[in-house]
């Protein structure tokens, strides 16, 4: 696979050292990393952890990367490995998905904490599937990653990327179902 | 249901199917399969209102801001394993030592004493874990201990020397004899991927060294006194395993 020409100038940039390359690499990235990290952890604190772990990867592996796959598919790897890494080390996942804070620095974190709020409970039915559904769904449903790219991210065939879809939003349906029965 | 089903149903659902036709006779013609149909629709409607998560602005400059403290302090490792990079340098200088003294060649370095590569020299580079931030690092030389070490070891780490791997095992094991709790998985996904994929999935790295490439001593996690694995994480592989 050939990169796009300012992505691999970028990374060639990155690689020597160029911090405004890196930089621009972290401003078209950054948002998805997070949101799939907030998906996979549920909790906004832990999620910019390992926003900021994943760049920290990237930026220290940069030189390793071979061009096989896009550079952003690359990075969600990363990124999804992650946040699995974040939740070996604390071993267990929170159920309850949102801060209990708010910085009153940042008046703008109440505001996206309020957004996030207002589908609390698919928070909370992504929760109750098993990881390996859970992500398949987060990436392909809530990111919109093409099959081949959730393959390629979470480093199984695109039949298996398939049936953990699948089978992840049936499982999604049973647990939303289940929150609003009598 | 059939598995065929279920795919035809689901792409059906998402709108990824060129040709729906088959799909479409599927539900019309199938309660189940309609259940199928509705029930992943109705999920994907769920999703589709779900607000996507964004970083705030103020969230983003804190990123930006601590990731570049973090990699102007320490441009290899994280931050949230300091005993790593403790012990690296302390194995790293304790190398360098032993290179220029050139004792390696007489007694560490001896075919006998070593395993697959104790004959093969190879370059110790302790400033490589500088270098690929060294732009950066450079925007506050002076305060940065570390990478003034490495700067000022290179010349002695282009001295051959071979990798006593059996001496090192067992200095790894005296450390984790001295201090039981140390040891972690890793920070970094890409080693905890590499310890799954050769297999050692439930060790832990016990210390890092920058020798000729970088090496991971790896132990069972319940083991202080057991068999030493090193691995060389950018290639994915076990180099040496002391028993």
């Amino acid at each position: 696979m050939t990169l796009p020409g300012n992505e691999a100038e970028l990374l060639t940039r990155v690689v020597s050292g160029d911090r405004a390359a890196f930089d621009a690499v972290m401003r078209t990235h950054e948002d998805r990393v997070f949101s799939v990290c907030l998906r996979i952890l549920g909790d906004r604190e832990r999620a910019l952890d390992a926003t900021q772990d994943t760049f920290l990867t990237v930026f220290r592996k940069a030189g390793q990367f071979q061009a096989r796959s896009a550079l952003g598919t690359w990075i969600y790897r990363i990124a999804v490995n992650t946040c699995y890494d974040h939740i070996r080390r604390s071993q267990r996942r929170p159920t309850q998905p949102l801060p209990d804070h708010v910085d009153p620095a940042d008046p703008s974190a109440e505001e996206a904490i309020d957004s996030a709020a207002l589908r609390p409970e698919i928070e909370a039915a992504l929760a109750e599937i098993p990881a390996d559904f859970r992500d398949a769904v987060i990436l392909s449903d809530l990111e919109g990653l093409t099959m081949p790219e959730v393959a390629e991210v979470l480093g199984v065939p695109i039949g298996t990327v398939k049936s953990r879809v699948f089978r992840g939003r049936r499982l999604l349906a049973g647990q939303l179902g289940n929150q609003y029965d009598p | 249901m059939h598995e065929h089903d279920l795919d035809l149903i689901a792409a059906l659902a998402d709108g990824s199917l060129a040709d729906e036709a088959e799909a479409r006779a599927l539900v019309d013609a199938c309660d189940v399969c309609r259940a199928e149909y509705r029930s992943q629709a109705d999920v994907l409607a769920w999703i589709a209102s779900a607000p996507r998560a964004e970083m705030t602005e103020p969230e983003k400059a804190a990123l930006h801001r601590d990731l570049w403290t973090e990699l102007r302090r320490d441009p290899a490792r994280t931050a949230s394993v300091p005993w790593w990079q403790r012990w690296s340098y302390v194995a790293a200088g304790l190398f360098v030592v032993v290179g220029l003294a050139g004792v390696l060649n007489g007694v560490i370095g001896s075919g006998e004493s070593g395993g697959p590569t104790a004959e093969s020299p190879v370059d110790l580079d302790l400033a490589d874990r500088g270098d690929e931030a060294a732009p950066f690092l450079a925007e506050d030389n002076g305060s940065d201990g570390a990478g003034e070490s490495a700067a000022t070891t290179t010349a002695a780490a282009e001295q051959a020397v071979s990798v006593p791997f059996p001496e090192l095992a067992d200095q790894v094991r005296a450390s984790r004899e001295t201090d039981p709790g140390t040891g972690t998985t890793s920070p970094d996904a890409t080693v905890t991927e590499c310890l799954e994929r050769v297999g050692l999935d439930d060790h832990i790295v016990v210390a890092e060294l920058e020798l000729d490439r970088e090496y991971l001593a790896v132990m069972a996690r319940d083991e202080a006194e057991g068999t030493v694995t090193f691995v060389a994480p950018d290639e994915c592989e076990i180099a040496f395993v002391d028993r």
